[in-house]
Formats: structure tokens, sequence, C-alpha cells
């Protein structure tokens, strides 16, 4: 994905990046329209078209979920990639990192399987599922991307007289945003798909449709959830590769 | 102005710099140096408390640093380093302001001041202002750590091999800028290299450093012509000691009176320089190495001196040229006078 990137010019990424949200907003809202094109694919199926819930609440559940447990794993992730990288937290690095990790080596299932008789069925747990999940790639890259900078801007910057604040500000943070939304990046894609996994236990999102068509054996639904996911999760990856761009500041970056 | 007294840094069991008192005075450009490990970076930065000394005491103006916030110190004291340093995802005109900004000087003040910088190390006139740090050459960038340590208009500039990143021409020309702000600004500098030439080059005093300890603290000349010891010596290089002498001393002290003649009629003198209407050396008259007392040799303007320039450089010219003797010339290319292979001889002080 990265390679294409790099090999296509910028504008054309963007004109990609516009023309697949109109896609998807367009799907989302009028998917109803389709029902005649789903009902000629598949003439065996009877409800061609899933209707229990509208696909618009569908997504905006989907989006809240993703939201919500991004903005969690985000500040718990970057906050913790702080501490450790700070004289006073560094020998908690190779615990938290630990920890990190262990998080993403649950299978999403099982943390459902944990959870639900803690926390009941529906919106928590999944959100518990995907906070764990997320927090790896946020707090991986915290720690990389702070490792990037250089250790003799470092001390020009504070042998120029700027405080331990005024460092991680105006210097360590800007110089490891690229990094860090890198990480970002990869949590919330991750977590785009595997919301989907929530639908098994009550949640309300874009699985919804999947789960039902997997159970009922009825494959418009499948498709019709999982063109959304997918739609979702390429064009959030787009709008984060134009926000990285942003914090480059070297060769063949664009600090315009 | 800046005034270590028994300053010590210990490592563990380990004295990394031992003991070691020395006073800055105002003004003067002051040159660590010593090889590698010998406690140059850290002495330097002990001034500014980028590390804490173990034993001893810091004065810069007279206050112990230890008085003063850290950061409040080190906004006082410039500070350019070798790999430079600058902030990547600023651009020029912000690095400069970095530490007027961090005492929030007005931005109307803070615009002039980029600006005198820029025209101070002659940056101005490329649109370099708005250019980020990788779009610059070795050079440039480093002329732009070297105004960001300006900016604030600090009395003191500590500086660690600031020049050592970039090849021996660019070098050349830094220094000679540097020396040239030196004098206009008349700021204390403590300069940190282990290149003698650098050295003899910009020091108005040399300490020379050795295993953490100060070996001798003097001014170049002195270092050159009385070393304490033989480290000094060894240092120093005593191979080529006759040429680093002549690398301090300028053609304007070895100059002499030449003897001018305005035809082709060897005059009474050895050496004799044929002139134009204008005082202006047209031809050498004897003087060639190898060739009759009567030869004439036409003045090049590659063999001819400045009384600035160096008497190593002038001696590397009359070797090139097979010539024993040099006119010295002014600014209009008239004749001020002649240096001379004899002359280099005699002159000692
Ligand atoms: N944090 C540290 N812990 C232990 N020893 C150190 C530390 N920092 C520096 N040293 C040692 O202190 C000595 C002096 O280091 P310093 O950087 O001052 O040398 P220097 O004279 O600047 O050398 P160079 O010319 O190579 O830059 C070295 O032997 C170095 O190994
Ligand atoms: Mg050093």
């Amino acid at each position: 994905m990265n390679v294409g990137a790099l090999s296509r010019p910028r504008s054309s990424r963007r004109a990609l990046l516009i023309s697949l949200s109109v896609l998807l907003i367009a799907l989302v809202v009028g998917m109803e329209q389709l029902a005649p094109l789903f009902r000629a694919l598949f003439p065996d199926q009877d409800p061609a078209m899933y209707e229990r819930e509208s696909f618009l609440n569908l997504t905006l559940a989907h989006l809240a979920l993703v939201l919500v447990s991004s903005l969690v794993s985000v500040s718990v992730g970057v906050a913790a990639g702080l501490f450790v990288t700070r004289p006073a937290g560094r020998e908690f690095e190779p615990l938290v990192s630990t920890l990190a990790a262990i998080g993403q080596t649950f299978p999403p299932a099982a943390v459902l399987a944990i959870v639900v008789p803690v926390a009941g069925f529906g919106f928590v747990p999944t959100l518990v599922a995907l906070v764990l999940y997320g927090l790896l790639p946020v707090v991986q890259n915290t720690i990389a991307g702070l490792g990037t900078v250089p250790s003799q801007t470092l001390e020009a910057a504070r042998g120029n007289g700027m405080s331990a604040w005024q460092i991680l500000w105006r210097i360590e943070l800007p110089l490891a945003m690229r990094v860090i939304i890198a990480g970002v990046r990869v949590s919330v894609i991750i977590n785009i798909g595997t919301a989907t996994i929530g639908s098994t236990v009550g949640a309300k999102t874009l699985g919804t449709p999947i789960i039902a068509g997997l159970v009922g054996n009825n494959l418009p639904y499948v498709v019709q959830g999982a063109v959304l996911v997918g739609l979702l999760a390429i064009v959030t990856d787009l709008a984060f590769e134009r926000l990285e761009q942003r914090f480059s500041f070297g060769e063949g970056g664009n600090a315009e | 102005m800046i005034e270590l007294q028994g300053l010590t840094k210990r490592y563990g069991e380990t004295r990394v710099v031992d003991d070691i008192s020395l006073t800055v005075e105002q003004g003067e450009f002051c040159v660590l140096i010593g090889p590698s490990g010998c406690g140059k970076s850290t002495t330097l930065k002990m001034i500014n408390r980028l590390i804490s000394h173990s034993e001893g005491k810091v004065l810069v103006g007279g206050e112990d640093i230890t008085t003063l916030p850290p950061e409040r110190l080190r906004r006082r004291i410039g500070y350019a380093i070798q790999s430079i340093g600058l902030f990547p995802h600023w651009r020029v005109a912000d690095n400069i302001a970095t530490v007027p900004k961090l005492l929030k000087w007005p931005s109307s003040r803070i615009a002039a001041r980029v600006e005198e910088l820029l025209a101070l190390f002659q940056l101005d006139d490329e649109g370099l202002h708005d250019k980020y740090p990788h779009q610059l050459s070795g050079g440039q960038a480093q002329r732009v750590g070297v105004a960001r340590a300006l900016a604030a208009d600090p009395d003191v500039l500590l500086m660690d091999e600031p020049f050592g990143a970039v090849d021996p021409l660019t070098r050349d020309t830094l220094q000679a800028e540097l020396a040239r702000v030196h004098r206009q600004t008349g700021k204390t500098i403590v300069f940190v290299t282990h290149d003698m030439d650098e050295a003899l080059r910009l020091a108005s005093r040399v300490a020379l450093l050795n295993a953490g300890q100060l070996v001798q603290y003097d001014r170049p000349a002195e270092l050159l012509v009385a070393p304490a010891n033989d480290f000094v010596r060894d240092f120093i290089g005593r191979a080529d000691l006759g040429l680093k002498l002549l690398s301090r001393r300028r053609v304007e002290e070895y100059c002499r009176p030449a003897q001018r003649t305005r035809n082709n009629a060897i005059a009474s003198a050895p050496i004799t320089w044929q002139v134009d209407a204008n005082d202006r050396p047209m031809a050498l008259l004897g003087g060639r190495l190898g060739e009759p007392e009567t030869a004439r040799t036409v003045v090049n303007p590659e063999w001819t001196a400045t009384p600035e320039m160096s008497m190593k450089e002038a001696l590397s010219r009359m070797v090139w040229f097979r010539v024993t003797a040099l006119p010295v010339l002014d600014g209009e290319g008239r004749l001020l006078g002649e240096v001379t292979m004899s002359g280099v001889m005699g002159h000692r002080s």
C-alpha cells in the first residue's frame, strides 16, 4: 500500500480519497436504492436487502465505537509512551511494551468471552476489546517516534535554554508526530475491522448484517456489510496518509 | 568573564575532568584543545550546566552558575555544536529566533534581530530565511547554528567543534567569518577543537588538556615558543613547529622596503623590482632560484603577498614559484615592500 503511495502523484491520491469518500457516503445513505441490483444478482434470496436497521444508523454506531475506543487507545497509549521515555519512567519501558504486546496477542473473540460475563452484552465489552487491541501500535510508535529525535537536536534544545516541557511540546512531539500518527493509523484501521466482531455480543455495528447474513445464510447481507466496512477502512487509511505527510520535515517531505 | 575553579567531573571513580582552574577574560577567544576523550566537551558543557560538575566552581560574569535556574543561565550563553542540531521542523528564521522567542522578545524585535544576523553571516541574499534545515548546505547550516547561538546577544558563546563536519575550504571561510564576528562583537568565546591549526588561527588563548587535566594555558605564541613539557611539544607537532609559528605571523611583520627601478637595468641590490608608472611591480630582477642574478621574471599575481597574508602562505608561495622574494602589494596593487626567504629566517620573536 505504501509503495503505491510513493509512486503515485499526491494529487491523484487526493482525487482517490475524495471519490471513495463520496462513494462511501452514497452507499451509506442510499444502499436501499440498490435493492433491484441485489435482487437481480441473488434471485433466490428473499429479502435481498438488509432492512432491520438503516445502514446510516449502523455506520454511525460503528464509527462511534471506533472513535471512542481509538480516543481511549490513543490517549492511554501516547501517555504511556511519553511516560516511559521520560527520565522518571524509563525503567518501566520493558513492562509497558510487554503489556501492550500481550493486549494484542489476545484474539478479540477471547477478550469478548472474558469481558461479557463481567460487563454484559453490547457496547462496553466491544469497547474494552478494541481499546486493548488498539493500544500496542500507539505505544510502540510513540516510543519509536520519540526515539527518532536525534540526540544532538535535544542537546541543542537544552543548550539553548528550553525547559523539559518546551522541549517536549516544541521539539519532540512535532518531530515524532509522523511516526505516532502512523501508529494511530494502524490502530484505527485494526479497530474498524475488529469492531464488526462486536456484533456477536450484541453491539450494533456494520458487522451486524454480516453476522446476520452468515447465520441466516444470506450472502447479500454479508456483501452489504462488508463493502461498507471495507470502504470505511480504505477511506480512513487514505485520510491518515495525508495527515502523516503534513508532519514530514526531511527530504521528500512536504513541509510547506 | 568565565572562571573555572578546581572544576572536576567524576563518573564513578574516574575523573574525566580533573581540577581545572582557568580564567577567560572578557572578549577573549579561548580554545580548549587536546586529544580525543581528554574532557574538552565535558568541561565546556559544565559551563552551561548541560553537565553538572562534581567539585569546584564555575563563575560566569562573577556569578556562581549554580545560583541560577539552568534554563535562565543557558539563555544567557550561546551554544553551538558540531552536529549543529538545527531544529528540522523550523525554518531558518525560526531556528535563529529560538532564544529570543524563549525570552519573549516582541516579534518586531525578533524579526529585526534575525535579519541582522542573516546579514552578519552573509546568509541574506539567497532567500534562506524561509528554508528548512535539510535544504541548506553544510556550510550554511553551520552559519545558521552560530547565528542561533548569537541571537539573544549573549556575552558568552560556547562552541563545541562547530566546524568539525565541513570540508576544509568551507571550514577556512567559516573560521575567517568567526574571527571577524569575534572582532566585531567582542564576545567572550570558549571554543573546543582538536585541530591545532584551527586553534592557532582563532585563539587569543589556548588551554591544552590531557586526560582531564589542564597542561598549559597560554597565548598561542607562547605555547609554540615555550611549550610547558614534551606532551605539549608532541601535541603541537614538533615536525612543523616552525610552520605553525609562521602561520601566526603576518606578512606585514616581515615586510621590508623594496628596491625599485623603472627600467631593465640591474641595480646594486641583489633583488630589484621593476615597477610601472603607478608603482605596480612588473618584474623581479634576480632573486629566482637556479637562474643567473640578472634573470628577469615577470610578476604573476599568484606570487604576490598582501600585508594580512600569513607568513606560512607567503613562504609556501615562494617555494612553489621558486622565487626568493615576493612583492607585498596594497589594495591597488602598488608595491609596499617585499618579503624574502632570508627575511623569514632572520626574524624571530
Ligand atoms: N556519561 C558518561 N559516563 C562515563 N564516562 C563518560 C561519560 N561522558 C563522557 N565520559 C568520558 O569522559 C571522557 C571525556 O569525554 P569528553 O566528551 O569530554 O571528551 P572530548 O575531549 O570532548 O573528546 P572528543 O574530542 O572525542 O570529543 C571520555 O573518556 C568519555 O569516555
Ligand atoms: Mg568532544
